[in-house]
């Protein structure tokens, strides 16, 4: 085996799951292999129902693939652990723990002590923007705080991959584009490793060193595309550029090509 | 619910003066009405005593210690039903709710036992037990059981997957999984459940007292009929009410209004009393 190849490999992937529409298995994933080396930020995107959000679920060990294999740091995983920390779409924070408390939890597992899991746990919370909410509880934070509050209660655990499934997608418009702009600023200052899911293109392309394509079920990699933007990347100064907006041409082609042989049905 | 916080920029006597009156004006109408019925004196005083009477009785038994030993005794009663039952009920409930294969057995049998009356179990508890406190506890027992252990397993239920799967991104296995999300998470319906339980235990409490005990408030209440003293049945029930008045809005309902507003899942207007 090629243990050198990332920090990790996803290799041969295949999934499928009962579909009660066909009343019989249905292929979600084919063969999917995705690499993402150590401080990259690469993106999976493709049509709904490609199997994106369950691919990552798979690498997180949220579920089981029928077969290929999953490696971190040259590990192979197939359960959930720490070093794949993951930030929600629905934020899943504990409600009945304040923010500060929250952002402490995986430290507490570790059998960190009191004062340097509240230490760890300030400079995640002041890094996300949330400094002055720590003794808020979940219900009382805004969608975005929500999901400030939840990267850095995956951040503060040190994992060494994020895995983020659609995160923004629950927030308005102008909260999304402050918290891409955040999280291209806080991953490139971490050196985080991120494997992001999404179905929207200028997301992907803005916060991506690479995104994977997928096509409609069963998910396959159809495209693998480099984005040569600088960093640190801003919506003001990306929106009218021409290389910025090449890559979102090539993607939405990509996706409409890939989603084409989908049968539609109404 | 009671009282709003005051709001509006009324000084802090006024506030206060309109609380009572909010309070205590649906009893001092009730009063108003039964001492009119007893004024016109529809029928004789040993089938409607009146309100005067009824004080008259209360000031006795309470002077001559009657009604708070017989009151005390039924708060203990009730303190042990209630601990014995949720001993049972929890571990029963977490055993259930975590452990499909316990599930599986366990669940048709509360579901069989649980439409049995706690009051159904008397002929029981008085052959196991004798005439007596064991006997009233085990009726207790038997009706703080089932809504502990049925809200409990609500609660485990209503538990957010992806809770449990955060928290096993974060590192958590099964026994911290069962400690930091479970229990915590099952807090809110587990209050719910023993106030519930509580009320039921109650209940049961003075039925059982009636039939099955030789002391206790229910008892006293069974044993003024015997004699004719009407004004002492009233003085009973009503204190059984007021007690529970006091232990639901001075106890109960804090404690539950404390976890499930901290948890931040508000559900006022759902009351199942």
């Amino acid at each position: 085996m090629n243990t050198a190849a990332g920090l990790l490999s996803v290799r041969n992937i295949c999934k499928s799951h009962f579909d009660p529409n066909i009343g019989g298995q249905a292929e979600a994933l084919q063969a999917v292999s995705i690499t993402v080396d150590h401080h990259e930020f690469v993106s999976v995107i493709g049509p709904s129902g490609c199997g994106k959000s369950t691919l990552l679920r798979i690498v997180a060990g949220l579920d089981q693939p029928n077969s290929g294999e999953i490696s971190v740091a040259g590990q192979r995983v197939s359960r959930p652990g720490a070093d794949r920390g993951m930030v929600f779409q629905e934020y899943a924070l504990f409600p009945w723990k304040t923010t500060q408390a929250n952002v402490e939890f995986g430290l507490l597992l570790k059998g960190i002590k009191k004062e340097e899991r509240a230490e760890i746990a300030r400079r995640f919370i002041e890094l996300v923007g949330l400094k002055g909410s720590e003794q808020k509880y979940p219900h009382h934070l805004s969608g975005g705080m929500r999901q400030r509050a939840a990267v850095a209660r995956a951040m503060a655990n040190n994992p060494k991959i994020l895995l983020m499934d659609e995160p923004f997608a629950a927030v308005d418009a102008m909260t999304r584009q402050r918290l891409q702009e955040e999280l291209t600023a806080i991953s490139a200052s971490e050196r985080t490793t991120v494997l992001f899911v999404t179905h929207a293109i200028e997301e992907a392309v803005f916060l991506s060193d690479r995104v994977v394509v997928l096509s409609g079920r069963p998910g396959r990699v159809i495209a693998d595309m480099k984005i040569e933007l600088d960093r640190p990347r801003r919506w003001d100064e990306l929106a009218g550029e021409r290389r910025f907006n090449d890559y979102r041409e090539q993607l939405t082609r990509l996706l409409y090509g890939a989603n084409a042989p989908v049968e539609m049905s109404s | 619910m009671t009282a709003s916080a005051p709001s509006s920029r009324l000084p802090l006597t006024a506030w206060w003066l309109a609380w009572l009156i909010k309070e205590i004006m649906p009893f001092a109408v009730g009063v108003l009405i039964w001492q009119v019925l007893s004024v016109l004196d529809i029928w004789p005083s040993v089938l409607f005593p009146s309100p005067f009477q009824v004080f008259r009785a209360f000031v006795t038994d309470l002077e001559s210690g009657v009604l708070l030993s017989s009151l005390g005794v039924s708060l203990i009663s009730l303190c042990w039903g209630f601990f014995v039952g949720a001993a049972i009920a929890l571990p029963l409930g977490y055993l259930m709710g975590l452990h499909s294969v316990s599930r599986d057995f366990f669940d048709p049998l509360v579901n069989l036992l649980q439409a049995i009356p706690g009051l159904a179990w008397i002929p029981f508890a008085i052959l196991w037990f004798g005439l007596g406190k064991g006997a009233v506890i085990f009726i207790i027992v038997m009706s703080v059981f089932f809504p502990i252990l049925h809200n409990l397993l609500t609660g485990i239920r209503l538990i957010q997957p992806v809770l449990i799967e955060a928290s096993q991104t974060l590192g958590a296995g099964r026994a911290a999984i069962i400690r930091h999300i479970i229990f915590p998470a099952t807090l809110p319906n587990l209050m719910t459940g023993i106030r519930l339980g509580i009320a039921f235990g109650f209940r049961s409490l003075v039925g059982g007292e009636m039939i099955a005990s030789t002391d206790g408030i229910g008892y006293q209440i069974f044993n003024a009929q015997q004699y004719f003293q009407s004004a002492r049945i009233v003085v009973g029930m009503l204190s059984i009410g007021i007690v529970w008045l006091l232990l639901d809005r001075l106890l109960l309902r804090p404690i539950e209004q404390r976890t499930t507003m901290r948890w931040g899942l508000l559900r006022e207007g759902i009351d199942n009393t």
